[in-house]
C-alpha cells in the first residue's frame, strides 16, 4: 500500500467529511433545538446548489462570478428557510412525531418538483477560476485545490459555530435550550424566536454547503437523496445537536467512505449504516450527545 | 361478529362491488385496484406497528422488499409453485423481522424511527450490491405469474382473496387480548409492565407479525409488476405506507386501507397527465397534516359524531350518553 | 395472621445525584399484615416501593419476596411473582374504558395475553365484573376512564392491582383525592380484602385518621431512613416521629 495513496485518500476523505459536517450541523443544530428531524435538508442543499449556479450564470463573464455567488445563494437559502419556518415548521411543534417527519418529507417530494420545474432536467455545471481549478501539489501528491477551499470553509463554519454557541449571548441560549426548553422559556425567554433563529441558521449554512458544492462536478437532480441518508448518519454518529458530534461523525463517514472505495467500494454505504446501526443500538443518542434525549 | 355487522355493514358492500370490479372496468383499472389491494395490505401491516403499538417506522419496506425477493427468487431461479413461494415470503420477512426489530424495539419515538429507516437503508445497500445474487440494481425480470394467474382479472381475484384474508387475520389478532395489550403498551407502557407483561417481548412478537405481512404483500407484488428492484427496500417505499395510514387515519383498523385506496387511485390519476406527482402528493400530505390529523377516517367520525348526537338531540334521547356529571 | 415471612428488606440504598433517597432501609413483612409507611414528604416513601418492585435499580441491598431474591428483578417479572402496585399519581390507562382497564390486568393475569385469535370481549368477563364491583365502579364501567373523578381514579388503580391477583400488594396513598365516604370505603375494602383472602398490604398514606385507624404496624421513614416502628401507639408516643411530624402538621 502506497502511502501517497493512502494520504490522497484520506484528504479525500476529509474534503468529503467537511462538506457533510456542513450538512449535517444545520440538520444536527436544527434537531438539537427544535427536536425536528428536518428531511428536506438536503432538498434546501440541492436548492442552495442551483441558486449558485443561477448567480454564476448571471454573472460569468467577470471572473468573481463563484465567489460572490457562494454568499449570495446562502443568503437567499436563509430567507427561504426563514419563510419556511413562519409558515410550515411553526404550525408542527406541538405536533406528535409522525406529523412533523411527514411534513419535512413532503418538503423532500415538493421541493424535488420545484428544483426540475424551475432548473430543468440537464446536469449544470459551473466553471471555477483558475485559483482552485486545478491541482495542488503536497510532496509530490495532486490534490484538487478545490478540496482545500472546501476544508477551509468548513473549518470557518466550525470555528465560527463554535464561537457562536461558546461565546455569544445568543449561543448560550441556543445550547441551554438544546439542554432545556422548559428551563430557557421559564427565564422568560422566547422560544419561538429561537426556534425561528436557529432554523435560519441551519438552512443557511445549508444553502452555503450545497453553494461550495455546487462547483464540485455537476449539479444534477437526486444529489440530494444520496447525500441526506449520509448526513443522517452523521448527526446520528456523532450525536444531535452537538458541534463536535458532527464534525468528528462528519470526518468519520467521510474517511470510512474514501477507505472502504479501496478494498470495497460496494461497500461503502453498508458499512456507513452498520456503524449507524450499532451506534443507535450501543449509544443511541451519538457520540456527543446529550443522553436524556432519548 | 357484531361488531362487524353493525359498523361495518358498509363493507359488505365494498366486498361485493370488488367482486364485480373487473366485470365492469377496463383493464387498467383493475391493474389499479390490485395496487391498491397489495399496498393496502403492505399498510395495514405497517398500522399493527403504527397505530397499534404507538411506534413509527421509517423503514418497514424492508420486510416488504424481503418479501418481494423471496418470492421473486424462488419463482425465477426455483420455479416454485406461487403459493409455496408466498409462505416462504413470509417467513423470509419474520425472521428479518426477529432479527433487526429485537434491535429496534429497545428504543422508542425517533430513534426506534431512525433506526428502523437505517435498517431499510441497510437492507437495499445489500440487496442492491449483492449483483450475484439479486441482480442489483437491474433488478430481477420475468417474474411471471403461473398459469391461469398470467391475466389481469384472475391475478386480481387472487389477490382479493389473499389480501382479504390476510386482513381478516390480522382483524382478529386486533381484537385479540393481544392486540389491546399492543395497545395498552401504546397507551401506557409503564403501567403495562406492572401487570405483568414483558413489554419489550411483546413489541418484538408484534413487530414481526407486522413484518410477516409486509412480506406476503411484498410476495404478491413481483408476479405483478413482473420484475422487482432494490427500491423496494427503501426509505421512499418505507414512507408510502406512512402516507396512506395518515390520509386514512390511523385509529381505524381500516384507515390505512382507505389511504391506499386514494393514494393509489391519486397517483394513477394523476401521472395520466403531469409528471409532477411527487409535487402532488407531496402537497395532499401537508395538507392533511396540516389540517385533517384524523385523517380521513378522523373526518368521518367527526361528522358522525355531529350527526349522531344531533340525531339523539331531536329524539330527545339523553340516556344513550354515557353517564358523566 | 401466618407466621411466615413474606417480604424481607436488607439494607436497602438508592442516590439519585448527591441526593440519599433511601439510606440503608431494611424491612420485614408477615404474611397478612395491614402495615403501612408514613413520612413527610420526599422521605422516600414512593422509593421504597419503586426498588423493591424494579421500577428502579437500587444501589445496594437486597429485596427478598417469599425467600427469593428478586432485587432489581424487571417489574413484569415481580408481578408475576404476586406483587402489585397502586401508583400515587394515577397510572391508568386513560383513553380505555374502565372496563378496560381492568380487563387489560385481568388478561394478563390469567395469562390470556399471547392469545391472537379470540376476540377480546369475550373473555375475562366475570372476573373484570367482580373487580369494578368490590372496588364500587360498576356504574363507571363504560364511562372513558380519563374522565373518571379523581377519587374513581384511585379506586380504578386499586382494581388494576387487584387484577393481578396479588399476594402482596403495594398502595401508594390510596385515598388521595375521595372524599370522606370514598376513604371510608376504600379502605374497609383494603381491610375485607387482608381479612378475608389474606392479601398482604403495605399502603403509605397523609390521612392520619386512615392510618391510625387501619394499620396493625406503622413504619416512620425520614429522609430516607427508618427512623421509628412499632404499632400505631409506640410511633405515636415516639418522640423522633413527634418531631418529624411537627413541622409538617399545624
Amino acid at each position: 500500500m502506497d502511502v501517497s495513496l493512502l494520504v490522497a485518500q484520506s484528504m479525500s476523505g476529509l474534503s468529503r467529511g467537511m462538506m457533510l459536517f456542513l450538512i449535517a450541523s444545520g440538520l444536527s443544530l436544527i434537531f438539537g433545538v427544535m427536536n425536528i428531524l428536518n428531511f428536506a435538508h438536503a432538498s434546501l442543499w440541492l436548492v442552495g446548489a442551483y441558486f449558485c449556479y443561477s448567480f454564476w450564470h448571471l454573472m460569468q463573464n467577470h471572473g468573481f462570478g463563484m465567489w460572490v455567488s457562494i454568499p449570495l445563494a446562502a443568503l437567499v437559502l436563509a430567507a427561504i428557510g426563514w419563510v419556511i419556518e413562519v409558515v410550515l415548521i411553526r404550525r408542527v411543534y406541538e405536533r406528535e412525531l409522525p406529523e412533523q417527519l411527514l411534513l419535512t418529507y413532503a418538503m423532500v417530494l415538493i421541493l424535488g418538483d420545484l428544483i426540475k420545474l424551475t432548473w430543468g432536467v440537464e446536469d449544470k455545471i459551473i466553471v471555477r477560476p483558475p485559483l482552485v481549478d486545478g491541482p495542488v501539489f503536497f510532496y509530490g501528491i495532486p490534490f484538487d485545490s478545490y478540496f482545500i477551499f472546501v476544508i477551509s470553509i468548513g473549518f470557518f463554519v466550525a470555528i465560527g459555530l463554535w464561537w457562536f454557541l461558546k461565546k455569544t449571548k445568543y449561543g448560550h441560549i441556543v445550547r441551554a435550550a438544546v439542554f432545556s426548553r422548559e428551563m430557557v422559556s421559564a427565564l422568560g425567554i422566547p422560544i419561538p424566536r429561537i426556534y425561528t433563529g436557529v432554523f435560519v441558521l441551519g438552512i443557511f449554512i445549508a444553502g452555503l454547503a450545497g453553494a461550495v458544492q455546487a462547483p464540485v462536478g455537476s449539479i444534477t437532480l437526486g444529489m440530494d437523496m444520496a447525500i441526506v441518508v449520509q448526513a443522517f448518519c452523521v448527526v446520528v454518529i456523532g450525536g444531535f445537536g452537538s458541534l463536535l458530534g458532527t464534525l468528528v461523525g462528519s470526518i468519520i463517514v467521510g474517511e470510512v467512505y474514501a477507505f472502504s472505495i479501496l478494498f470495497w467500494p460496494q461497500g461503502a454505504l453498508v458499512l456507513i449504516f452498520i456503524v449507524t446501526a450499532v451506534i443507535l443500538i450501543v449509544r443511541p443518542w451519538g457520540l456527543f450527545g446529550t443522553p436524556m434525549r432519548v | 361478529m357484531e361488531i362487524l355487522t353493525k359498523r361495518y355493514w358498509w363493507l359488505g358492500l365494498v366486498f361485493i362491488g370488488a367482486l364485480v370490479l373487473p366485470l365492469v372496468v377496463g383493464e387498467f383499472w383493475v391493474h389499479v385496484a390490485i395496487e391498491i389491494l397489495i399496498l393496502g395490505l403492505f399498510a395495514v401491516s405497517f398500522n399493527m406497528i403504527f397505530g397499534n403499538m404507538g411506534q413509527l417506522s421509517f423503514g418497514h419496506a424492508a420486510y416488504y422488499g424481503v418479501g418481494a425477493y423471496a418470492t421473486g427468487l424462488l419463482m425465477v431461479r426455483a420455479s416454485v409453485p406461487l403459493p409455496i413461494c408466498l409462505a416462504a415470503s413470509m417467513v423470509a420477512a419474520g425472521i428479518c423481522a426477529l432479527i433487526l426489530g429485537y434491535f429496534c424495539v429497545r428504543l422508542t419515538g425517533i430513534y426506534f424511527a431512525i433506526l428502523t429507516l437505517a435498517f431499510g437503508q441497510l437492507l437495499y445497500y445489500i440487496i442492491f450490491q449483492w449483483y450475484s445474487f439479486t441482480r442489483g440494481d437491474d433488478g430481477l425480470q420475468g417474474i411471471i405469474p403461473p398459469g391461469a394467474l398470467f391475466s389481469a382479472t384472475y391475478y386480481y381475484y387472487f389477490t382479493l382473496f389473499i389480501v382479504t384474508g390476510a386482513l381478516i387475520a390480522m382483524w382478529y389478532v386486533n381484537e385479540s387480548p393481544f392486540g389491546y395489550t399492543m395497545r395498552a403498551i401504546r397507551e401506557n407502557a409503564d403501567r403495562t409492565r406492572f401487570i405483568g407483561i414483558n413489554v419489550r417481548r411483546y413489541m418484538l412478537i408484534n413487530f414481526v407479525v407486522a413484518g410477516m405481512f409486509a412480506g406476503l404483500a411484498g410476495g404478491l407484488w413481483g408476479p405483478f409488476n413482473r420484475s422487482i428492484a432494490p427500491d423496494l427496500c427503501n426509505w421512499h417505499q418505507s414512507g408510502i405506507p406512512v402516507f396512506m395510514t395518515v390520509i386514512g387515519g390511523p385509529l381505524g383498523f381500516f384507515g390505512p386501507m382507505i389511504g391506499s385506496i386514494i393514494y393509489t387511485f391519486l397517483m394513477a390519476f394523476v401521472t395520466g397527465f403531469t409528471e409532477y406527482w411527487p409535487l402532488t402528493i407531496g402537497l395532499v400530505i401537508m395538507f392533511v397534516v396540516l389540517f385533517l390529523p384524523g385523517g380521513v377516517l378522523g373526518l368521518v367520525e367527526q361528522k358522525m359524531k355531529v350527526f349522531r348526537s344531533r340525531d339523539l338531540e331531536t329524539r330527545g334521547d339523553r340516556s344513550a350518553e354515557t353517564g358523566s356529571s | 395472621m401466618s407466621g411466615e415471612v413474606i417480604l424481607n428488606v436488607e439494607n436497602l440504598n438508592k442516590a439519585f445525584g448527591g441526593l440519599q433517597a433511601t439510606d440503608n432501609v431494611s424491612y420485614e413483612m408477615m404474611t397478612g399484615e395491614l402495615s403501612a409507611i408514613i413520612g413527610p414528604n420526599g422521605a422516600g416513601k414512593s422509593t421504597f416501593f419503586n426498588l423493591i418492585t424494579g421500577y428502579h435499580a437500587v444501589d445496594s441491598g437486597k429485596v427478598f419476596f417469599k425467600d427469593r431474591d428478586i432485587t432489581n428483578w424487571p417489574p413484569h417479572k415481580i408481578t408475576r411473582l404476586g406483587i402489585a402496585r397502586a401508583f400515587q399519581v394515577s397510572n391508568i390507562y386513560p383513553r380505555l374504558t374502565t372496563y378496560e382497564n381492568v380487563r387489560q390486568a385481568t388478561l394478563a393475569q390469567q395469562r390470556r395475553t399471547l392469545n391472537f385469535f379470540t376476540p377480546a370481549n369475550r373473555l375475562a368477563k366475570k372476573e373484570t365484573m367482580q373487580l369494578l364491583e368490590i372496588t364500587g365502579l360498576s356504574q363507571q364501567a363504560n364511562m372513558i376512564s380519563g374522565n373518571l373523578s379523581q377519587g374513581d381514579k384511585k379506586r380504578l388503580e386499586l382494581a388494576i392491582a387487584l387484577g393481578s391477583k396479588p399476594e402482596l400488594v403495594f398502595l401508594d396513598e390510596p385515598t388521595a383525592g375521595m372524599s370522606g365516604e370514598e376513604t371510608h370505603e376504600t379502605m374497609e375494602l383494603v381491610k375485607r380484602l387482608n381479612r378475608e383472602i389474606g392479601l398482604t398490604i403495605l399502603f403509605t398514606e397523609h390521612d392520619m385518621s386512615v392510618v391510625f385507624g387501619y394499620a396493625r404496624r406503622l413504619t416512620v421513614l425520614h429522609q430516607g431512613a427508618v427512623i421509628a416502628e412499632g404499632t400505631p401507639e409506640e410511633v405515636r408516643d415516639n418522640e423522633e416521629a413527634q418531631r418529624v411530624y411537627l413541622g409538617e402538621e399545624a
